[in-house]
Protein backbone atom coordinates (compact mmCIF):
# COMPACT_ATOMS: atom_id res chain seq x y z
CA UNK A 1 0.00 0.00 0.00
CA UNK A 2 1.37 3.53 -1.12
CA UNK A 3 1.34 6.00 1.36
CA UNK A 4 2.18 9.81 1.12
CA UNK A 5 5.32 10.92 2.47
CA UNK A 6 5.09 14.25 4.49
CA UNK A 7 8.31 16.20 4.91
CA UNK A 8 7.59 17.55 8.38
CA UNK A 9 11.15 19.10 9.63
CA UNK A 10 10.49 22.33 11.21
CA UNK A 11 12.15 24.20 8.13
CA UNK A 12 9.55 22.51 6.00
CA UNK A 13 6.84 23.78 7.93
CA UNK A 14 8.28 27.26 7.99
CA UNK A 15 8.63 27.19 4.44
CA UNK A 16 5.02 25.43 3.96
CA UNK A 17 3.37 28.86 6.10
CA UNK A 18 2.69 32.61 3.75
CA UNK A 19 5.21 34.05 5.83
CA UNK A 20 7.34 31.69 5.20
CA UNK A 21 7.03 31.72 1.58
CA UNK A 22 7.25 35.24 1.09
CA UNK A 23 10.31 35.55 3.40
CA UNK A 24 11.77 33.05 0.85
CA UNK A 25 10.61 35.19 -2.13
CA UNK A 26 12.03 38.28 -0.94
CA UNK A 27 15.35 36.70 -0.28
CA UNK A 28 15.49 34.47 -3.34
CA UNK A 29 15.35 38.32 -4.88
CA UNK A 30 18.00 39.53 -2.67
CA UNK A 31 20.08 36.62 -3.56
CA UNK A 32 19.76 37.13 -7.49
CA UNK A 33 19.99 40.68 -6.96
CA UNK A 34 23.34 40.39 -5.35
CA UNK A 35 24.37 37.81 -8.25
CA UNK A 36 23.21 40.03 -10.73
CA UNK A 37 25.19 43.24 -9.04
CA UNK A 38 28.42 41.29 -8.23
CA UNK A 39 28.48 39.89 -11.98
CA UNK A 40 27.45 42.67 -13.91
CA UNK A 41 25.51 39.86 -15.91
CA UNK A 42 22.28 42.15 -16.56
CA UNK A 43 22.65 45.97 -17.03
CA UNK A 44 25.80 46.62 -14.89
CA UNK A 45 25.05 50.69 -13.93
CA UNK A 46 21.30 49.53 -13.04
CA UNK A 47 21.83 46.45 -10.25
CA UNK A 48 24.32 47.86 -8.06
CA UNK A 49 24.93 45.34 -5.12
CA UNK A 50 23.41 45.06 -2.27
CA UNK A 51 25.63 45.90 -0.03
CA UNK A 52 26.12 49.00 -1.98
CA UNK A 53 22.49 50.05 -1.28
CA UNK A 54 22.93 49.42 2.03
CA UNK A 55 26.08 51.13 2.81
CA UNK A 56 23.89 54.16 1.04
CA UNK A 57 20.95 53.84 3.27
CA UNK A 58 23.08 53.14 6.24
CA UNK A 59 24.87 56.82 5.47
CA UNK A 60 21.83 58.25 5.12
CA UNK A 61 20.16 56.58 8.53
CA UNK A 62 23.85 57.95 10.77
CA UNK A 63 24.57 61.28 8.85
CA UNK A 64 22.64 64.53 8.60
CA UNK A 65 22.69 64.28 4.77
CA UNK A 66 19.45 64.43 4.15
CA UNK A 67 17.82 65.94 6.96
CA UNK A 68 17.55 69.49 5.26
CA UNK A 69 15.47 67.10 2.45
CA UNK A 70 13.61 65.05 5.36
CA UNK A 71 12.49 68.70 6.73
CA UNK A 72 11.68 69.77 3.51
CA UNK A 73 9.35 66.70 2.55
CA UNK A 74 7.56 66.29 6.06
CA UNK A 75 6.58 70.02 6.11
CA UNK A 76 4.53 69.50 2.78
CA UNK A 77 3.05 66.22 3.30
CA UNK A 78 1.96 67.40 6.95
CA UNK A 79 0.86 70.48 5.42
CA UNK A 80 -1.01 68.37 2.77
CA UNK A 81 -2.78 66.23 5.32
CA UNK A 82 -3.62 69.12 7.51
CA UNK A 83 -5.15 70.95 5.07
CA UNK A 84 -7.08 68.09 3.58
CA UNK A 85 -8.41 66.88 6.73
CA UNK A 86 -9.18 70.50 7.53
CA UNK A 87 -11.50 71.01 4.31
CA UNK A 88 -12.05 67.41 2.85
CA UNK A 89 -13.88 66.32 6.51
CA UNK A 90 -16.54 69.29 6.92
CA UNK A 91 -16.87 69.11 3.20
CA UNK A 92 -17.50 65.25 3.22
CA UNK A 93 -19.84 66.00 6.36
CA UNK A 94 -21.72 69.00 4.72
CA UNK A 95 -21.94 66.88 1.31
CA UNK A 96 -23.40 64.09 2.75
CA UNK A 97 -25.53 65.17 5.31
CA UNK A 98 -28.55 66.16 3.52
CA UNK A 99 -29.52 63.67 0.25
CA UNK A 100 -29.80 66.09 -2.97
CA UNK A 101 -26.78 67.74 -2.16
CA UNK A 102 -25.17 64.16 -2.50
CA UNK A 103 -26.54 63.29 -5.81
CA UNK A 104 -25.64 66.12 -7.37
CA UNK A 105 -21.84 66.69 -5.77
CA UNK A 106 -20.79 62.94 -5.04
CA UNK A 107 -20.50 61.86 -9.16
CA UNK A 108 -18.61 65.77 -9.95
CA UNK A 109 -15.89 64.49 -6.96
CA UNK A 110 -15.90 60.75 -8.35
CA UNK A 111 -15.24 62.16 -11.52
CA UNK A 112 -12.82 64.84 -10.41
CA UNK A 113 -10.55 61.92 -8.31
CA UNK A 114 -9.86 60.09 -11.22
CA UNK A 115 -8.10 63.07 -12.34
CA UNK A 116 -3.84 62.91 -11.96
CA UNK A 117 -3.73 65.51 -9.80
CA UNK A 118 0.17 65.77 -10.28
CA UNK A 119 -0.97 67.33 -13.49
CA UNK A 120 -2.38 70.37 -11.81
CA UNK A 121 1.54 71.25 -10.72
CA UNK A 122 2.02 73.99 -12.96
CA UNK A 123 -0.92 75.97 -12.43
CA UNK A 124 0.39 75.78 -8.44
CA UNK A 125 3.57 76.87 -10.02
CA UNK A 126 2.22 79.87 -11.06
CA UNK A 127 0.69 80.94 -8.41
CA UNK A 128 2.78 79.46 -5.25
CA UNK A 129 6.09 79.76 -7.09
CA UNK A 130 8.35 76.36 -7.16
CA UNK A 131 9.07 76.47 -3.15
CA UNK A 132 7.62 74.17 -0.69
CA UNK A 133 4.37 75.44 -1.09
CA UNK A 134 3.53 74.67 -4.49
CA UNK A 135 3.97 70.61 -3.49
CA UNK A 136 2.22 71.10 -0.47
CA UNK A 137 -0.77 72.37 -2.41
CA UNK A 138 -0.61 68.74 -4.94
CA UNK A 139 -0.38 67.00 -2.21
CA UNK A 140 -3.65 68.39 0.11
CA UNK A 141 -5.16 67.69 -3.30
CA UNK A 142 -4.14 64.89 -3.60
CA UNK A 143 -5.50 64.02 -0.37
CA UNK A 144 -8.52 65.68 -0.27
CA UNK A 145 -10.09 63.03 -2.35
CA UNK A 146 -10.06 59.90 -0.36
CA UNK A 147 -10.45 61.93 3.21
CA UNK A 148 -13.82 63.57 1.71
CA UNK A 149 -15.36 60.72 -0.34
CA UNK A 150 -14.91 58.36 3.31
CA UNK A 151 -16.17 60.90 5.02
CA UNK A 152 -19.64 61.50 2.39
CA UNK A 153 -19.15 57.46 2.81
CA UNK A 154 -19.26 57.48 6.64
CA UNK A 155 -21.89 59.93 6.57
CA UNK A 156 -24.11 57.62 3.99
CA UNK A 157 -23.75 54.62 7.33
CA UNK A 158 -25.24 57.01 9.95
CA UNK A 159 -28.32 55.59 10.86
CA UNK A 160 -31.24 57.95 10.72
CA UNK A 161 -32.51 56.80 13.57
CA UNK A 162 -29.64 57.59 15.77
CA UNK A 163 -30.44 61.25 14.62
CA UNK A 164 -33.85 61.24 14.81
CA UNK A 165 -33.84 60.07 18.61
CA UNK A 166 -31.36 62.69 19.30
CA UNK A 167 -34.05 65.28 17.68
CA UNK A 168 -36.54 63.63 19.65
CA UNK A 169 -34.97 64.29 23.35
CA UNK A 170 -34.01 68.11 22.29
CA UNK A 171 -30.24 67.76 20.82
CA UNK A 172 -28.96 71.17 19.32
CA UNK A 173 -27.16 70.52 15.64
CA UNK A 174 -24.23 71.05 17.35
CA UNK A 175 -24.86 68.52 19.76
CA UNK A 176 -26.17 66.02 17.08
CA UNK A 177 -22.99 66.63 14.83
CA UNK A 178 -20.75 66.09 18.64
CA UNK A 179 -22.59 63.16 19.80
CA UNK A 180 -24.03 61.47 16.83
CA UNK A 181 -22.38 62.46 13.54
CA UNK A 182 -19.14 62.39 14.64
CA UNK A 183 -18.40 59.31 16.72
CA UNK A 184 -20.64 56.86 13.87
CA UNK A 185 -18.09 58.55 11.23
CA UNK A 186 -14.85 58.00 12.97
CA UNK A 187 -14.06 55.14 11.84
CA UNK A 188 -14.23 56.17 7.75
CA UNK A 189 -12.77 59.74 8.73
CA UNK A 190 -9.51 57.90 10.25
CA UNK A 191 -8.91 55.67 6.99
CA UNK A 192 -9.98 58.42 5.16
CA UNK A 193 -6.75 60.20 6.35
CA UNK A 194 -4.53 56.93 6.32
CA UNK A 195 -5.57 56.52 2.81
CA UNK A 196 -5.09 60.41 2.11
CA UNK A 197 -1.51 60.40 3.42
CA UNK A 198 -0.18 57.97 1.67
CA UNK A 199 -1.68 59.94 -1.38
CA UNK A 200 -0.03 62.92 -0.36
CA UNK A 201 3.45 61.47 0.09
CA UNK A 202 2.80 60.12 -3.69
CA UNK A 203 1.38 63.59 -4.99
CA UNK A 204 4.35 65.57 -2.80
CA UNK A 205 7.01 64.11 -3.53
CA UNK A 206 6.13 63.06 -7.23
CA UNK A 207 5.75 66.95 -7.48
CA UNK A 208 9.44 67.64 -6.17
CA UNK A 209 10.91 65.03 -8.64
CA UNK A 210 9.59 67.41 -11.17
CA UNK A 211 10.77 71.15 -9.94
CA UNK A 212 12.12 71.52 -6.08
CA UNK A 213 14.90 73.15 -4.15
CA UNK A 214 14.68 70.25 -1.69
CA UNK A 215 13.05 67.35 -0.26
CA UNK A 216 13.26 64.00 -0.79
CA UNK A 217 11.75 63.52 -4.13
CA UNK A 218 14.56 66.17 -5.31
CA UNK A 219 16.69 63.82 -4.18
CA UNK A 220 15.80 60.84 -5.56
CA UNK A 221 16.10 63.51 -9.29
CA UNK A 222 19.44 64.71 -8.44
CA UNK A 223 20.95 61.03 -8.28
CA UNK A 224 19.41 59.90 -10.85
CA UNK A 225 21.34 62.85 -13.17
CA UNK A 226 24.30 61.82 -11.46
CA UNK A 227 24.05 58.46 -12.20
CA UNK A 228 24.93 57.43 -8.75
CA UNK A 229 22.15 54.73 -8.74
CA UNK A 230 23.07 52.85 -5.83
CA UNK A 231 22.16 55.99 -3.85
CA UNK A 232 19.05 56.48 -6.03
CA UNK A 233 17.59 52.86 -4.73
CA UNK A 234 19.16 53.52 -1.30
CA UNK A 235 16.69 56.71 -0.61
CA UNK A 236 14.03 54.96 -2.41
CA UNK A 237 14.38 52.46 0.30
CA UNK A 238 14.12 54.62 2.78
CA UNK A 239 11.31 56.23 1.61
CA UNK A 240 9.32 53.08 1.27
CA UNK A 241 10.36 52.49 4.77
CA UNK A 242 9.17 55.66 6.11
CA UNK A 243 5.92 55.35 4.33
CA UNK A 244 5.50 52.18 5.39
CA UNK A 245 5.97 53.12 9.51
CA UNK A 246 4.00 56.16 8.89
CA UNK A 247 0.90 53.94 7.40
CA UNK A 248 1.46 51.13 10.32
CA UNK A 249 1.70 53.84 12.95
CA UNK A 250 -1.65 55.81 11.85
CA UNK A 251 -3.41 52.79 11.65
CA UNK A 252 -2.61 51.72 15.20
CA UNK A 253 -3.28 54.98 15.98
CA UNK A 254 -6.59 55.27 14.72
CA UNK A 255 -7.34 51.82 15.45
CA UNK A 256 -6.66 52.42 19.48
CA UNK A 257 -8.69 55.76 18.84
CA UNK A 258 -11.78 54.72 16.67
CA UNK A 259 -14.36 52.85 18.46
CA UNK A 260 -15.19 50.91 15.08
CA UNK A 261 -12.89 50.97 12.43
CA UNK A 262 -14.69 50.43 9.34
CA UNK A 263 -12.77 50.18 5.81
CA UNK A 264 -14.44 50.94 2.58
CA UNK A 265 -13.42 48.71 -0.15
CA UNK A 266 -13.68 50.26 -3.00
CA UNK A 267 -11.52 53.75 -1.58
CA UNK A 268 -8.77 52.45 -3.34
CA UNK A 269 -9.61 53.76 -6.73
CA UNK A 270 -9.44 57.82 -5.60
CA UNK A 271 -5.55 57.93 -4.89
CA UNK B 1 -38.06 66.50 -16.31
CA UNK B 2 -37.41 63.57 -15.15
CA UNK B 3 -35.05 63.38 -11.65
CA UNK B 4 -31.53 62.29 -13.40
CA UNK B 5 -31.85 65.38 -15.91
CA UNK B 6 -32.75 67.86 -12.74
CA UNK B 7 -29.51 66.78 -11.13
CA UNK B 8 -27.37 66.73 -14.71
CA UNK B 9 -28.84 70.38 -15.02
CA UNK B 10 -27.94 71.19 -11.56
CA UNK B 11 -24.37 69.52 -12.04
CA UNK B 12 -23.73 71.61 -15.35
CA UNK B 13 -25.13 74.93 -13.46
CA UNK B 14 -22.53 74.39 -10.93
CA UNK B 15 -19.58 73.67 -13.51
CA UNK B 16 -20.36 76.58 -15.80
CA UNK B 17 -21.08 79.00 -12.69
CA UNK B 18 -17.91 78.49 -11.64
CA UNK B 19 -16.25 79.10 -15.05
CA UNK B 20 -17.96 82.06 -15.25
CA UNK B 21 -16.96 83.09 -12.01
CA UNK B 22 -12.91 82.31 -13.69
CA UNK B 23 -13.35 83.87 -16.86
CA UNK B 24 -15.11 87.29 -15.07
CA UNK B 25 -12.31 87.48 -12.51
CA UNK B 26 -9.84 87.38 -15.60
CA UNK B 27 -11.79 89.58 -17.64
CA UNK B 28 -11.98 92.07 -15.41
CA UNK B 29 -8.47 91.98 -14.13
CA UNK B 30 -9.54 90.90 -10.47
CA UNK B 31 -6.63 87.84 -11.33
CA UNK B 32 -3.65 88.60 -13.44
CA UNK B 33 -4.05 86.63 -16.80
CA UNK B 34 -0.34 85.78 -16.07
CA UNK B 35 -1.62 83.24 -13.37
CA UNK B 36 -5.17 82.03 -14.82
CA UNK B 37 -6.03 81.90 -18.47
CA UNK B 38 -9.63 82.76 -19.34
CA UNK B 39 -11.81 79.33 -19.70
CA UNK B 40 -12.81 80.64 -22.97
CA UNK B 41 -9.22 81.20 -24.14
CA UNK B 42 -7.76 77.80 -23.06
CA UNK B 43 -10.46 76.21 -25.07
CA UNK B 44 -9.91 78.21 -27.95
CA UNK B 45 -6.09 77.55 -27.90
CA UNK B 46 -6.58 73.53 -27.08
CA UNK B 47 -9.07 73.54 -30.55
CA UNK B 48 -6.21 75.73 -32.12
CA UNK B 49 -4.04 72.65 -31.09
CA UNK B 50 -6.14 70.30 -31.89
CA UNK B 51 -6.95 71.49 -35.48
CA UNK B 52 -3.66 73.06 -36.46
CA UNK B 53 -1.20 71.90 -33.81
CA UNK B 54 -0.38 68.46 -32.71
CA UNK B 55 -2.52 67.52 -30.08
CA UNK B 56 -4.20 65.37 -31.50
CA UNK B 57 -1.15 62.84 -32.34
CA UNK B 58 -0.16 63.79 -28.64
CA UNK B 59 -3.34 62.49 -27.64
CA UNK B 60 -2.98 58.93 -29.89
CA UNK B 61 0.03 58.58 -28.13
CA UNK B 62 -1.61 58.81 -24.90
CA UNK B 63 -4.17 56.29 -25.65
CA UNK B 64 -1.44 54.10 -27.36
CA UNK B 65 0.30 54.01 -24.04
CA UNK B 66 -2.80 53.57 -21.73
CA UNK B 67 -4.40 50.32 -24.57
CA UNK B 68 -1.06 48.61 -24.91
CA UNK B 69 -0.67 48.72 -20.35
CA UNK B 70 -4.12 47.64 -20.34
CA UNK B 71 -3.46 44.86 -23.13
CA UNK B 72 0.12 44.03 -20.30
CA UNK B 73 -2.10 44.67 -17.16
CA UNK B 74 -4.56 42.14 -18.63
CA UNK B 75 -3.20 39.28 -19.87
CA UNK B 76 -0.64 38.80 -17.29
CA UNK B 77 -2.61 39.98 -14.76
CA UNK B 78 -5.37 37.23 -15.58
CA UNK B 79 -3.03 34.41 -15.96
CA UNK B 80 -1.13 35.54 -12.45
CA UNK B 81 -4.67 35.61 -10.58
CA UNK B 82 -5.63 32.17 -11.72
CA UNK B 83 -2.14 30.70 -11.12
CA UNK B 84 -2.48 32.45 -7.66
CA UNK B 85 -5.94 30.93 -6.75
CA UNK B 86 -4.96 27.80 -8.18
CA UNK B 87 -1.73 27.36 -5.76
CA UNK B 88 -3.51 28.35 -2.39
CA UNK B 89 -0.07 28.83 -0.59
CA UNK B 90 1.42 31.21 -2.85
CA UNK B 91 -1.69 33.11 -3.33
CA UNK B 92 -2.26 33.63 0.27
CA UNK B 93 1.77 34.82 0.17
CA UNK B 94 2.07 36.79 -2.99
CA UNK B 95 -1.47 38.59 -2.06
CA UNK B 96 -0.04 40.26 0.54
CA UNK B 97 3.12 41.66 -0.63
CA UNK B 98 1.10 42.85 -3.76
CA UNK B 99 -0.79 44.37 -1.16
CA UNK B 100 1.97 46.09 0.31
CA UNK B 101 3.58 46.79 -3.25
CA UNK B 102 0.77 48.69 -4.01
CA UNK B 103 0.15 50.97 -1.28
CA UNK B 104 4.02 52.20 -1.45
CA UNK B 105 4.73 54.79 -3.69
CA UNK B 106 6.08 52.72 -6.22
CA UNK B 107 5.58 55.49 -8.94
CA UNK B 108 8.60 57.72 -7.23
CA UNK B 109 10.97 54.51 -8.67
CA UNK B 110 10.34 56.35 -12.56
CA UNK B 111 13.84 57.57 -12.96
CA UNK B 112 14.78 53.39 -12.74
CA UNK B 113 12.34 52.82 -15.53
CA UNK B 114 13.63 55.99 -17.44
CA UNK B 115 17.15 54.43 -16.93
CA UNK B 116 16.20 50.70 -18.35
CA UNK B 117 13.98 52.09 -20.91
CA UNK B 118 15.17 55.34 -21.99
CA UNK B 119 13.47 58.41 -22.16
CA UNK B 120 10.78 56.99 -24.36
CA UNK B 121 7.12 55.52 -24.20
CA UNK B 122 7.72 52.02 -23.13
CA UNK B 123 9.06 53.52 -19.61
CA UNK B 124 5.61 55.17 -19.18
CA UNK B 125 3.86 51.74 -20.69
CA UNK B 126 6.17 49.54 -18.03
CA UNK B 127 5.74 51.55 -14.81
CA UNK B 128 2.39 52.04 -15.83
CA UNK B 129 1.33 48.25 -16.52
CA UNK B 130 2.34 47.65 -12.91
CA UNK B 131 -0.76 49.81 -11.38
CA UNK B 132 -2.71 48.16 -13.88
CA UNK B 133 -1.48 44.35 -13.22
CA UNK B 134 -2.28 44.29 -8.95
CA UNK B 135 -6.21 45.35 -9.28
CA UNK B 136 -6.24 42.68 -12.29
CA UNK B 137 -4.12 40.20 -10.24
CA UNK B 138 -6.21 40.41 -6.77
CA UNK B 139 -9.58 40.48 -8.29
CA UNK B 140 -8.78 37.38 -10.72
CA UNK B 141 -7.84 35.34 -7.90
CA UNK B 142 -10.55 36.98 -5.38
CA UNK B 143 -13.43 36.15 -8.44
CA UNK B 144 -11.63 32.71 -8.54
CA UNK B 145 -12.21 32.12 -4.65
CA UNK B 146 -15.47 33.22 -4.29
CA UNK B 147 -16.97 31.37 -6.87
CA UNK B 148 -19.89 29.46 -5.13
CA UNK B 149 -19.23 25.70 -4.80
CA UNK B 150 -23.16 24.34 -5.31
CA UNK B 151 -23.03 26.17 -8.93
CA UNK B 152 -19.45 23.67 -9.62
CA UNK B 153 -21.05 20.74 -7.70
CA UNK B 154 -24.40 21.20 -10.32
CA UNK B 155 -22.09 21.15 -13.27
CA UNK B 156 -20.32 18.22 -11.97
CA UNK B 157 -23.78 16.47 -10.91
CA UNK B 158 -24.27 17.19 -14.96
CA UNK B 159 -21.52 15.73 -16.40
CA UNK B 160 -19.24 18.20 -17.44
CA UNK B 161 -15.69 18.03 -18.64
CA UNK B 162 -13.90 20.11 -17.02
CA UNK B 163 -13.44 22.40 -20.26
CA UNK B 164 -17.07 22.57 -19.88
CA UNK B 165 -17.23 23.53 -16.36
CA UNK B 166 -14.75 26.54 -17.15
CA UNK B 167 -16.41 27.55 -19.72
CA UNK B 168 -19.75 27.42 -18.96
CA UNK B 169 -19.93 27.85 -15.41
CA UNK B 170 -16.64 29.14 -13.78
CA UNK B 171 -16.11 32.05 -16.66
CA UNK B 172 -19.55 33.92 -16.08
CA UNK B 173 -19.00 33.57 -12.65
CA UNK B 174 -15.79 35.32 -12.09
CA UNK B 175 -16.22 37.90 -15.24
CA UNK B 176 -18.06 40.57 -13.43
CA UNK B 177 -15.92 40.78 -10.54
CA UNK B 178 -12.57 40.78 -12.85
CA UNK B 179 -14.47 43.58 -14.94
CA UNK B 180 -13.82 45.50 -11.57
CA UNK B 181 -10.71 44.93 -11.03
CA UNK B 182 -10.03 46.11 -14.83
CA UNK B 183 -12.06 49.15 -14.24
CA UNK B 184 -9.92 50.01 -11.42
CA UNK B 185 -6.47 49.38 -13.46
CA UNK B 186 -7.95 51.15 -16.44
CA UNK B 187 -8.25 54.36 -13.79
CA UNK B 188 -4.73 53.47 -12.34
CA UNK B 189 -3.43 52.80 -15.31
CA UNK B 190 -4.81 56.66 -16.60
CA UNK B 191 -3.66 58.57 -13.56
CA UNK B 192 -0.26 56.54 -13.76
CA UNK B 193 0.32 57.28 -17.90
CA UNK B 194 -0.52 60.93 -17.90
CA UNK B 195 1.53 61.77 -14.53
CA UNK B 196 4.68 59.81 -15.78
CA UNK B 197 4.31 61.76 -18.88
CA UNK B 198 4.24 65.15 -17.44
CA UNK B 199 6.82 64.07 -14.75
CA UNK B 200 9.35 62.75 -17.02
CA UNK B 201 8.26 64.72 -20.13
CA UNK B 202 7.78 61.94 -22.42
CA UNK B 203 5.02 60.78 -24.46
CA UNK B 204 1.36 62.63 -25.45
CA UNK B 205 -0.44 64.91 -23.83
CA UNK B 206 1.41 65.00 -19.99
CA UNK B 207 4.24 66.04 -22.30
CA UNK B 208 2.53 68.57 -23.76
CA UNK B 209 1.54 70.21 -20.56
CA UNK B 210 4.72 69.85 -19.18
CA UNK B 211 6.26 71.85 -21.87
CA UNK B 212 4.00 74.42 -22.04
CA UNK B 213 4.41 75.15 -18.22
CA UNK B 214 8.52 74.96 -19.09
CA UNK B 215 7.56 77.68 -21.72
CA UNK B 216 5.59 79.61 -19.43
CA UNK B 217 2.61 79.43 -22.00
CA UNK B 218 -0.36 80.11 -19.51
CA UNK B 219 -3.00 79.84 -21.90
CA UNK B 220 -1.65 76.46 -23.66
CA UNK B 221 -0.81 75.37 -19.58
CA UNK B 222 -4.67 75.52 -18.94
CA UNK B 223 -5.82 74.01 -22.65
CA UNK B 224 -3.10 71.64 -21.30
CA UNK B 225 -4.92 70.79 -18.55
CA UNK B 226 -8.42 71.21 -19.57
CA UNK B 227 -7.45 68.49 -22.29
CA UNK B 228 -5.89 66.34 -19.64
CA UNK B 229 -9.28 66.87 -17.49
CA UNK B 230 -11.49 65.92 -20.39
CA UNK B 231 -9.57 62.95 -21.73
CA UNK B 232 -9.35 61.69 -18.18
CA UNK B 233 -13.16 62.63 -17.19
CA UNK B 234 -14.13 60.94 -20.53
CA UNK B 235 -11.87 57.73 -19.61
CA UNK B 236 -14.08 57.24 -16.73
CA UNK B 237 -17.68 58.16 -18.22
CA UNK B 238 -16.90 55.39 -20.59
CA UNK B 239 -15.96 52.59 -18.23
CA UNK B 240 -18.85 53.42 -16.26
CA UNK B 241 -20.71 52.65 -19.17
CA UNK B 242 -19.39 49.14 -20.27
CA UNK B 243 -19.06 48.41 -17.13
CA UNK B 244 -23.00 48.78 -16.66
CA UNK B 245 -23.63 47.28 -19.68
CA UNK B 246 -21.50 44.42 -18.51
CA UNK B 247 -23.43 44.08 -15.97
CA UNK B 248 -27.13 43.89 -17.84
Amino acid sequence: MATARHDTSPFAAIVQTPLGVQALTLLGLVVVWECIGRTGLLFPDLFPSITEILQSLWTYLTTPVLIPHIKASLYEVGGAIALAALFGVPLGILWGSKQSWLEIVEPLILYAAVVPKIVIFPVFILFLGIDVHSKLAVGAIAAFFPVSLLTIAGMREVKKVYVDVARTIGATPMQIAKNVYLPAIAGQVFTGIRIGLGAAVTGALLAETKIAKAGLGFMIVEYYGQFRIADMYALLLFIFILAAIANWAMKSLFGALSPVSRRSGDAGMYF
Amino acid sequence: MSESTRLAAWRLGWIFGALLIVETSVRAGWISSFFLAAPTRAVIVLWQQLVHGNALVLTGITLFEIAACLAIATVFGILAGFFLWRYKLIGTSYETLLAALFSSPVILAYPIFLVTFGRTSAAVIALSSIFGLIPIVINTKSAFQNVNPILLQVGASMNLTRKQLFRHILIPAVAPTIFSGFRLALTYILKSVLGLEYVAQVGGVGMWLSDAAFKFEVEEVYAGLFGTITLSILFLYLINRCERWFRR
